[in-house]
């Protein structure tokens, strides 16, 4: 194995293509550690886990009982999963979007007891006794919810893929009563992305809803 | 043929998926039930260039629920068939597992698979890696540039030097990463020899031929499907690495398997646009006629293929000049491989040629437009083409009116409203207009019901609303009498769903298929005896709401399903296949004019978009309501590329220092104000059947340059560097 030790942090000249020349500090401590015979890890998902090695041979998991969009469920989950990943992966729920995974950008939003959260974050095993309604608890039959029919009218999407959680983020904004001018409903919804750019009219669609309200 | 009334097809019409996508029902490729399906997470190289020289994936194969882990050590040999489609890029592509080297920070080393998702996340932490590290290359302005591409007219180096005002400016773009809200994902599944994948895909027969070619199984063999696409803007147009490992997991461990690509992994697991410099020498006379351009463009390649797009183009056509020379160079550095992202192209070039118009106007102290207006060309000054239709001046005209052009100074920083600077500026935009063959076919049943069908996308432009649109028209039926499906590789054969050329390709296609269903009834009325029409001359017939009758005598006709059921006939069936128009020659292109009005704070050098409108000149218009749509997210994509956007690279090692949505800036909700897109109406029957040119590249192009313009006219300070940060302003 051979290892290009640092000189120095000083990047070479333009046109230089060696290898050799300056590795960074960081290089240095990859690259170090290699040499000493205990590799880089090469994952990086979830790896702080990694000091306790007993703690990779049993899965620890809980019993929990909560209700998903008026339906009283309980299971036994692996510690580790999110509410987001439950719904998903256990619950066929796939209405709640995964964009992240890491509560930046809002597609996995659900209301926990009536509050907006990003599911994502939030461990399945700490909700017992909650009450979770996602996009697929929203209409009444055939009857959509009121914003999700003005989601419709005013085209508030595009892919779609964000569109479940705004529109309970926006439920969540007009429950907080976040709605007295466009600018404060651009504020309040800020915290969802959507890529396809459609805010304008998501902003219409929260409008124009909390006004009926 | 008699004209067919048209009432879907211009109508604002809300999108048939409305009412899936709102409730959640619509599935995207990593939704999708798949009975026994297990989970796969991909392990990262930490390393930027290089050689693996160990594994130990003992820890990660003891953890409950793994099941296998596969990496060069252990993975079988590939076949990797020889495929020049499926937009492979010029060189080698990247093998999944064939060997130790690593060409990129982030590239897949190995791949866990586990009974669930937690454990094969925590199955991948536990596999680690030996490497032998070299420092990679990864930034432009370090790379050796390959042989450049060429285009050269009149006498450059005289028009510069005769020319009244010359000025040399280098602007520079960073990288862009799509981010499409849908993380790329895939559930590959055998049955024998047969491969189904669900899959995030721009192009499901692209992604079918290069499965098929990578595992050497027959083309019909392989099934790909993807109903929805949440989000691609370029991202989908490839079969990435990722999809040939889960399929390979899927082999290997002979259960399906499902794998989602992280956040992070979006970074270097598929393309971006590529940085660029681009050095623009402009000549001109006192008057503002250009004389000559001298472009040197350089951008960022992989180390293994040339990824190249239609960047030089607006250098060439967009405005009359005598003379112009442009040198294109790649420069291969140890990054994964760029793919196109929305206005390939052309959103890179038009920044650079309309900022040096703005530089230009200003150093003249002509108004930009009238300097635009001098220099717009009779016809394609690239190939001396007539133009089809080139309605630039128009957009002018309209866009200044609308916009209150009339109301900015031109003179920088002359504009305060409190502690913010305000400014105003504006851009052309253009997009060359493609168009492809497509296939489709249809059928119409006998209870007055039509399915179309081909192997399209919908990442969310409204494919499904739009071609509906077509049929619904083009058949005379209520749009709800017709299901448009898309998304299946068992359908005819598409193009990528991508560079606009989906209606005017698909399109029409669509159209021919509904025309011969349309023609096919008529032909069985007007020899029917029994039918009402019988004798009628065919061409006098016209259908709507899935009647049949005599143009102008609306009382006689029948009804599709009356002629179908009295003639025993379950359905009428007919199959398409569009291609191009190889008539006289023409420039055909969309054009643009963007405006916009910034406000910046003069001490934090904060910049906020305070409004933008846009007129286009896009050909006929299918679907208003989307239309609107598609323009704002356009300009909404823009100002991000403007103000946000920048994938970092850490130099040192290689590694993306903002993979993520949280450090990679896009525009959220509070950054965007009202937005106002106009399109001119109209047609261009030179450009396809329908008489569109495209929209969905063209609403990005000319919005960063109209945005860098603004700052400019509100500060005096021209940053020519994107994106435009609080840092560079202060």
């Amino acid at each position: 194995m051979s290892i290009e030790l640092p000189e120095s942090d000083v990047p070479p000249p333009k046109g230089a293509d060696e290898p050799s020349s300056g590795p960074t500090r960081r290089t240095f401590i990859a690259t170090s550690t290699a040499v000493g015979g205990v590799v880089v890890a090469g994952g990086v998902i979830g790896g702080s886990l990694l000091a306790d090695p007993a703690a990779a041979e049993t899965v620890r998991s809980g019993q929990v009982s909560l209700t998903v969009n008026g339906t009283r469920r309980t299971v036994t989950v692996d510690n580790r999963t999110s509410l987001l990943d439950l719904l998903r992966e256990e619950f066929g729920l796939t209405g709640s979007k995964k964009g992240c995974n890491a509560g930046a950008c809002g597609a996995c939003t659900v209301l926990v007891d009536g509050r907006r959260v990003n599911s994502c974050l939030t461990l399945a095993v700490r909700l017992e006794g909650t009450e979770v309604t996602t996009i697929e608890g929203l209409a009444d039959g055939d009857q959509l919810h009121p914003l999700q029919q003005a989601f419709i009218d005013e085209d508030a999407f595009q892919c779609g893929y964000c569109t479940p959680g705004q529109i309970l983020s926006g439920i969540g904004c007009i429950q907080e009563g976040h709605t007295g001018s466009p600018e404060e409903i651009r504020e309040w919804m800020s915290g969802n992305i959507c890529r396809c750019g459609c805010y304008v009219k998501i902003v219409r669609a929260v409008e124009q809803t909390a006004g009926r309200k | 043929m008699s004209p067919q009334p048209q009432a879907a097809v211009g109508a604002p019409l809300s999108r048939v998926d409305g009412r899936l996508k709102v409730t959640g029902e619509a599935q995207y490729a990593a939704e999708f039930d798949i009975e026994g399906a297990v989970h796969a997470v991909i392990v990262d190289a930490s390393i930027g260039r290089g050689r693996i020289t160990g594994v130990d994936t003992d820890a990660a194969e003891a953890a409950p629920g793994v099941l296998r882990v596969i990496h060069h050590g252990n993975a079988p040999t590939l076949p990797y068939r020889d495929n020049p489609g499926s937009n492979n890029l010029p060189g080698r592509k990247l093998r999944v597992f064939q060997d130790d080297r690593i060409l990129f920070h982030g590239q897949p080393v190995a791949v866990v698979i586990a009974t669930t998702l937690e454990a094969a996340q925590h199955g991948a932490s536990l596999v680690k890696f030996g490497y032998d590290a070299e420092r990679p290359t990864t930034d432009l302005a370090e790379g050796e540039p390959g042989r450049p591409g060429n285009y050269s007219r009149g006498d450059v180096e005289a028009g510069l030097r005769d020319a009244d005002v010359r000025l040399d400016m280098t602007y520079r773009l960073a990288r862009n990463h799509h981010n499409p809200m849908e993380p790329h994902a895939t559930i590959a599944r055998w049955d024998g020899n047969r491969l189904t994948v669900w899959d995030k895909t721009q192009w499901v027969p692209g992604t079918q031929l290069e499965l098929s070619t990578v595992f050497d199984v027959p083309l019909d063999s392989v099934r790909v499907i993807n109903p929805f696409v949440g989000g691609g803007f370029g991202s989908g147009l490839r079969c990435w690495p990722h999809t040939v490992v889960a399929a390979l997991a899927a082999r290997e461990t002979g259960r399906p398997v499902k794998l989602v690509l992280t956040r992070k992994q979006m970074y270097f697991g598929t393309g971006f646009r590529p940085a660029y410099e681009y050095r623009m020498r402009v000549g001109s006379d006192r008057r503002g006629r250009l004389a000559a351009t001298d472009q040197g463009i350089d951008a960022e390649t992989s180390s293994y293929e040339t990824f190249t797009e239609a960047v030089m183009s607006p250098g060439q056509m967009l405005y009359s000049t005598p003379n112009v020379r442009q040198s294109y160079r790649t420069v291969p550095l140890d990054v994964n491989s760029p793919i196109w992202m929305r206005g390939p192209g052309a959103a890179t070039g038009v920044y650079a040629v309309e900022s040096a118009m703005d530089e230009l106007a200003h150093e003249l102290g002509i108004d930009p437009i009238e300097l635009r207006r001098l220099n717009e060309p009779a016809q394609d000054p690239s190939n001396n083409a007539p133009f089809s239709t080139r309605r630039l001046l128009e957009c002018y005209t309209i866009g200044a009116r609308e916009f209150g052009w009339d109301r900015r100074n031109p003179k920088p920083r002359s504009t305060r409203d409190g502690d913010w600077l305000i400014g105003m500026g504006m851009a052309s935009g253009v997009y060359h207009t493609a168009v492809a063959p497509a296939q489709s076919r249809g059928r119409l049943n006998a209870n007055g019901t039509a399915v179309i069908e081909c192997a399209t996308s919908d990442m969310g432009p409204g494919t499904y609303t739009s071609q509906t649109q077509v049929a619904a028209d083009a058949l005379g039926l209520a749009m709800r009498a017709v299901d448009f499906r898309l998304g299946d590789s068992r359908y005819p054969q598409t193009p990528p769903h991508g560079g606009s050329m989906t209606m005017a390709s698909i399109g029409s296609a669509t159209l021919d298929v509904c025309i011969q269903l349309r023609q096919q009834a008529i032909r069985l009325a007007v020899e029917d005896e029994e039918s009402p029409l019988y004798g009628v001359n065919a061409e006098d017939i016209v259908v709507r709401n899935g009647r049949l009758h005599v143009q102008g005598n609306p009382a006689r006709g029948e009804s599709y399903q009356r002629l179908l059921t009295r003639n025993d006939r379950t359905r009428l069936e007919a199959n398409a296949s569009f291609s191009p128009p190889r008539g006289e020659r023409h420039s055909i292109s969309a054009y643009s004019a963007v405006f916009a009005e910034v406000a910046v704070d003069a001490t934090l050098g904060l910049v906020r978009v305070r409004r933008m409108l846009a007129v286009y000149d896009a050909g006929r218009i299918i679907s208003p309501k989307l239309a609107d749509s598609q323009a704002i997210g356009g300009m909404v994509g823009g100002i991000g590329a403007a103000l946000l956007e920048h994938t970092v690279t850490d130099h040192r090692d290689g590694r993306i220092a903002n993979a993520g949505l949280a450090d990679y800036l896009v525009p959220v909700n509070a950054d965007i104000p009202d937005l106002k897109a106009i399109y001119l109406e109209g047609e261009d029957m030179q450009a396809d059947p329908l008489g569109v040119k495209g929209l969905a590249e063209l609403v990005i192009v000319g919005v960063a340059p109209a945005i860098a313009n603004a700052v400019f006219n509100a500060t005096g300070r021209r940053v020519r560097e994107l994106p435009i940060t609080a840092e560079a302003l202060l």
